[in-house]
């Protein structure tokens, strides 16, 4: 498996806590890896669950025009690229 | 005797009103019926359509386009692949419409179609038996069961709408949805309503918050938005400030009145609860901020039979029995009082936990186990299990194939028994309790002493 950053494991523990997967530990997810469908198998309820943490705790609305919204929510990778570029 | 057939035209619009804003602004009655005049002449000879258009606008030309060509649109319960092959396998004399493609299926793309200079149109009468749609419904099992709509289903039953709905002094209304027009919600409010009311719906479909507001945004007042109680939840939380909104309409689930309360004092809104089925179309409604019982739209009658409380109407070609528990209060009125305990519904998706629960002891391993919501605010199922040699992971992997991904258990718990009466029976309070405590001392676990980890 790939290793994670500092700021991908930061937002894996975000995942993790706020869509409530108990089963998974933050450093079980796969950077490259899609969070949804096959992936992590998230759904739309929790893209806005997850949505709403991101605001809460980085300041950042996600609007779909900054990018596709499978493209941001692709990976845990892309994820913490776009919340650094909205951060920076 | 002469057959009398019965027709009506395909929207009661004036010309010149506005029935939808589009990429390229506002569009008028005359330009949209122009437009699928024309499209119904260039669609692929078939039977069916799957209408895939994500675009609200492009949805409402591909579906009245269909139902002047005499050809009946599909409307499968999810997005997926496998579900749409499945819709198509068993309608094979149909096309797909607006969306990506699928195996062995023709597929149009509104490219293709190019609008029409000339918009001097006669408008079209669509016959009374026509059938229109075909919306299915999931279930917990994924299979779809099909709903049949005729036009005189969906004509009486959107005037039906447009009285119980809309309030004719209002004028022309704006309105956003967040629900996709395939789902019967959406269908009826986003896809009917601009048809037969002064309504101009937006081509956007947004779904995180600030892409809603700014949608709001660009439409003229009065507003109009059309959700979910999971959206407008997300929606108000992630505070992206203040916009006059004069309705939000929710249905799909309970709302509560403290989430309507909030929303329409950050809105200045009016929060409209709406109560139906995909069987029924809306029958009901309240403002659920000040409002506890539900009133009952003229045109259904309720009555209480064996199988539970069914729902009659001239235009229903069938009586529809209830889902539901409620309790008739007066004329046209009545309470809700929970759903049928062995019912869930979850991100607008209705399933049966006897299924669910018997396709989780079906797993090799598994001994004994239960799948319940643990309550009533809970946006997922949990599951309590038995099976000394899985993996709450290898659990999940087993139950995926067969069901419905919004009806997957999270959390699963494995625990060394689950508290049976001699009868077999499972007290649900004894569940949540153990479930309760099981969550406990796993979050003690977690924080236990990092030696203890795995």
């Amino acid at each position: 498996m790939q290793e994670q950053s500092e700021h991908e494991q930061e937002v894996a523990e975000l995942i993790v806590e706020s869509l409530n997967l108990e089963d998974i530990s933050a450093t079980d997810i796969e950077p490259e890896e899609p969070l949804f469908g096959d992936g992590l198998g998230l759904d739309s309820i929790d893209a806005l669950e997850l949505a709403l943490a991101i605001t809460q705790k980085y300041s950042v609305q996600l609007t779909a025009d900054d990018a596709n919204i499978q493209g941001v929510f692709g990976s845990l990778r892309s994820l913490s690229a776009y919340i650094s570029e909205k951060t920076a | 005797m002469p057959i009398v057939q019965r027709s009506h035209p395909i929207t009661t619009r004036e010309p010149d009103e506005i029935i939808a804003h589009g990429s390229s602004g506002a569009i008028r009655v005359d330009q949209f019926l122009a437009h699928a005049v024309a499209l119904s002449k260039q669609l692929p000879d078939r039977q069916y359509v799957i209408n895939l258009a994500a675009d609200r606008y492009t949805f409402l030309l591909g579906f009245c386009a269909a139902v002047i060509a005499d050809q009946c649109t599909l409307m499968p319960p999810n997005r997926q692949q496998q579900t749409l092959q499945q819709v198509a396998n068993e309608y094979a004399d149909c096309y797909s419409f607006g969306g990506p493609g699928l195996n062995n299926v023709e597929s149009l793309d509104t490219c293709d179609v190019d609008a029409p200079d000339v918009i001097d149109v006669v408008v079209p009468e669509i016959p009374a038996d026509r059938l229109c749609a075909i919306v299915f419904t999931s279930g917990s099992t994924g299979t779809p069961t099909p709903n049949r709509k005729y036009w005189e289903t969906l004509r009486t039953g959107s005037l039906s709408n447009v009285d119980l709905l809309t309030e004719k002094t209002v004028g022309s209304m704006n309105v956003l949805a967040t629900v996709p027009p395939q789902h019967m919600w959406g269908f009826e409010t986003s896809i009917l309503l601009p048809l037969f009311s002064n309504v101009a719906v937006s081509h956007l479909m947004p779904f995180f918050p600030q892409d809603i507001s700014d949608a709001l945004e660009s439409l003229p007042e009065p507003r109009a938005l059309i959700s979910s109680p999971v959206h407008l939840d997300a929606f108000l939380s992630a505070n992206t400030g203040r916009i006059r909104i004069d309705r939000i309409f929710s249905a799909t689930a309970p709302m509560s009145p403290e989430l309507a309360k909030k929303l329409e004092g950050r809105f200045d809104a009016r929060v409209v609860e709406v109560f139906g089925s995909s069987e029924s179309g809306i029958i009901a409604k309240r403002n659920t901020a000040t409002e506890t019982l539900w009133q009952l739209a003229t045109a259904f009658e309720l009555d209480v039979g064996e199988d539970g409380v069914r729902i009659r109407a001239a235009h229903l070609p069938e009586r529809v029995v209830l889902q539901d528990i409620i309790e008739i209060v007066g004329d046209h009125q009545f309470r809700w009082l929970g759903r049928h305990q062995d019912m869930v519904n979850i991100a607008g998706k209705r399933g049966s936990l006897t299924d669910l629960n018997h396709r989780l002891n079906a797993i090799p391993g598994v001994i004994d186990g239960v799948i319940f919501m643990p309550d009533e605010n809970s946006k997922r199922l949990a599951a309590l299990v038995v099976a000394p040699d899985l993996e709450p992971s290898d659990i999940l992997e087993k139950l995926k194939p067969g069901i419905e991904p919004a009806f997957l258990p999270r959390p699963v718990y494995k625990v060394a028994i689950l508290p049976r009466q001699e009868t077999g029976k499972l007290a649900r309070k004894i569940v949540v309790q153990l479930f309760e405590e099981t969550k406990r001392n796993k979050a003690l676990e977690d924080a236990g002493p990092a030696d203890n980890s795995t």
